[in-house]
């Protein structure tokens, strides 16, 4: 949104011709401002492409096929068990926020009463709020200690999932909420009932949104530390029970770190972020491509 | 009753929240330890000492500047982009903004730990401590090799606060109506002038809002904060110094609390002042922007 500076043709009353120094100084630092405030892009690229250029430098020579699928459980040089057991965590977890996270967002959209449904958002907004660390400690006080799961996958794969409920609750609710008005209209005046009209008209509609919310919820899912580490322990094979140990990839990489510069498991990590941050930036990227493409598509269709 | 078990999955986020607070007062026994807001931090001694004041204090000075850069920041992208930059340019430009929410913690931290140390520990922070060194906390006595230290834990924040702010200054910045811009232009003011006197005063809630809600991410950072920030429960000394932040003392000691008596209940207490401030923080910041705007932002 350029805006070009006013100028009152055919007359010298105009700014532009006002050579006062004042003017000049204003005209100049306006100018400047905008030649100059575009370079903070650079805060937000720099880090980027430096994390990914610094990454693949670390992790692409020695990164092999091996390494990526191979599963033998004492080698500290292969991806294979932490990839599957994210694989199985993540899978339990998404589930369970699904189950607990969609129908809520529903409900809130179509059935309460607007006053209630603020109430309900806001619930929703203070858990999307709370620390992931404070999920963790949840997590790791009732699934670990109380009900005595232990550090196990179901105990990751549930604190995990009361971490991602609250984003799949918010894109279910947003999508619904934002199919026009004159279809629900339309429906419940040709005789549709509530339940009539969520399944055949608006789940339809709002499928692709609500996908891309999950899809979304599990980008960030997947990068989560805290929750995981709290509730998890690492496993040397993949998780074949519930209460299996089991080794998340960020987990790995927080292992790494802490065995420190110069262990075999250093170089792992920096393998492991590599795998990780491709996962996330696709995924991030392909949310964003098809949140894009959808939103122009309702455009077309419905305005 | 059909429609009353509909209503219920909605209750499922109130639900966690409520048993959140609720579990947190149990796993603390509301124990109340002597001397909790106190300096001393060290549950091997005898008797053990609880004082989490060093993580409190660690916690705000690492949140603080980073809500304030990146607000500084977030404001000059938002301007940039929302006034200065042709829309092509901003199509391109603003997703990598957005992206820098999408990268996982543990990344940033062992980036943080391996790129941008380094270069803090043997460089800048000793160059800032050589030309500064006379101003009182500029001294370069506590300044570590690896750069784990409040500079490096600020630099992380600030990227990862960077996204909300510049999303809501960005949104806010763009809901200034038109009208006022063309009446500011037509009386000859220049666009940064309009910006500076009528665009930031008008969406002044939207930045409020930006700086709660981005204080509120960088107050709750863990896994990069607890990585760079030295892990020492020693109030800093001087701005290069390493400390603890409360979110990084419950993460890195939960594994103990197995085995440590009265530990669980410490970091129990820790999390329930942490969960306060966050909660208040968010509250706030949601309140100040419209509703429309929130359903906006669900996802970061």
């Amino acid at each position: 949104m350029a805006h070009p500076l006013p100028s009152i043709a055919g007359t010298d009353d105009n700014i532009l011709f006002d050579r006062s120094i004042r003017t000049r100084w204003r005209i100049g630092f306006d100018q400047w401002i905008g030649r100059l405030l575009p370079l903070l892009f650079l805060v937000a690229i720099i880090p980027i492409l430096g994390m990914v250029y610094w990454v693949s430098t670390k992790a692409l020579p020695t990164l092999s096929w091996t390494i990526l699928t191979g599963t033998s459980p004492y080698a500290t040089d292969q991806l294979g068990v932490p990839i599957i057991g994210t694989f199985e965590l993540m899978a339990l977890a998404t589930v369970f926020s699904v189950a607990l996270g969609l129908f809520g967002g529903i409900a809130t959209a179509e059935l309460l009463p607007d006053r209630v449904a603020s109430y309900i958002r806001m619930t929703a907004n203070m858990l999307v709020g709370t620390p992931s660390v404070i999920i963790g400690f949840f997590g790791f006080f009732v699934f670990v200690i109380t009900f005595g799961w232990g550090l196990s996958l179901i105990a990751g794969a549930v604190t995990l999932s009361i971490f991602m409920t609250p984003y799949i609750f918010r894109t279910a609710d947003l999508a619904f909420t934002s199919i026009p008005r004159h279809i629900r209209e339309a429906a419940l005046g040709s005789g549709a009932g509530p339940s009539q009209y969520i399944l055949r008209i608006a789940t339809p509609i709002a499928l692709p949104q609500v996908l891309t919310g999950i899809f979304l919820a599990m980008a960030i899912g997947v990068g989560e530390t805290a929750p995981i580490v709290m509730t998890t322990t690492a496993g040397r094979l993949a998780p074949d029970s519930l209460t299996s140990p089991v080794t998340f990839m960020t987990s790995l990489i927080w292992a790494g770190f802490n065995q420190g510069n110069g262990s075999p498991f250093f170089v792992l990590a920096f393998q492991a972020a590599f795998v990780l941050l491709v996962v996330v930036i696709a995924l991030n990227v392909v949310v964003r491509v098809i949140a894009a493409r959808y939103q122009r598509r309702l455009e077309g269709l419905f305005q | 009753m059909v429609r009353f078990f509909s209503y219920l999955p909605a209750l499922v986020p109130a639900a966690i929240v409520v048993a959140i607070v609720i579990e947190l007062l149990k796993a603390s026994n509301l124990t109340a330890f002597p001397g909790f807001f106190g300096s001393n931090w060290d549950y091997t001694a005898s008797p053990p000492q609880w004082g989490i004041g060093v993580f409190v204090v660690g916690s705000f000075l690492t949140a603080l500047p980073a809500i304030i850069l990146a607000i500084l920041i977030g404001l000059g992208i938002g301007i940039a982009s929302t006034t200065y930059l042709p829309k092509l340019a901003t199509r391109f430009l603003d997703p990598f903004v957005d992206l820098l929410a999408g990268i996982p913690s543990v990344v940033y931290g062992i980036w943080g730990f391996v790129v941008v140390g380094p270069y803090l520990g043997l460089t800048l922070n000793p160059w800032v401590a050589q030309h500064l060194g006379f101003l009182p906390g500029f001294s370069g006595a506590r300044i570590l090799q690896t750069g784990q230290g409040l500079p490096l834990a600020v630099i992380l924040l600030t990227l990862m606060a960077l996204p909300i702010t510049t999303l809501l200054i960005r949104d806010a910045l763009h809901s200034v109506p038109k009208d006022l811009w063309e009446s500011g232009l037509a009386l000859g003011a220049t666009r940064w002038e309009v910006m500076r006197r009528v665009a930031i005063p008008y969406s002044h809630r939207g930045i409020l809002s930006a700086g709660f809600l981005g204080f509120g991410r960088a107050f709750g950072e863990t896994v990069a904060v607890a990585m760079v920030i030295g892990s020492v429960a020693s109030f800093p000394t001087s701005v290069f110094d390493t400390t603890d932040t409360m979110s990084a003392i419950i993460f890195q000691n939960s594994d103990a609390a197995l085995v440590t008596p009265g530990l669980l209940e410490a970091l129990a207490e820790i999390a329930l002042l942490l969960l306060a401030i966050s909660l208040i923080v968010n509250i706030l910041g949601r309140r100040l922007i419209s509703s429309l705007l929130t359903e906006q932002i669900s996802g970061l």
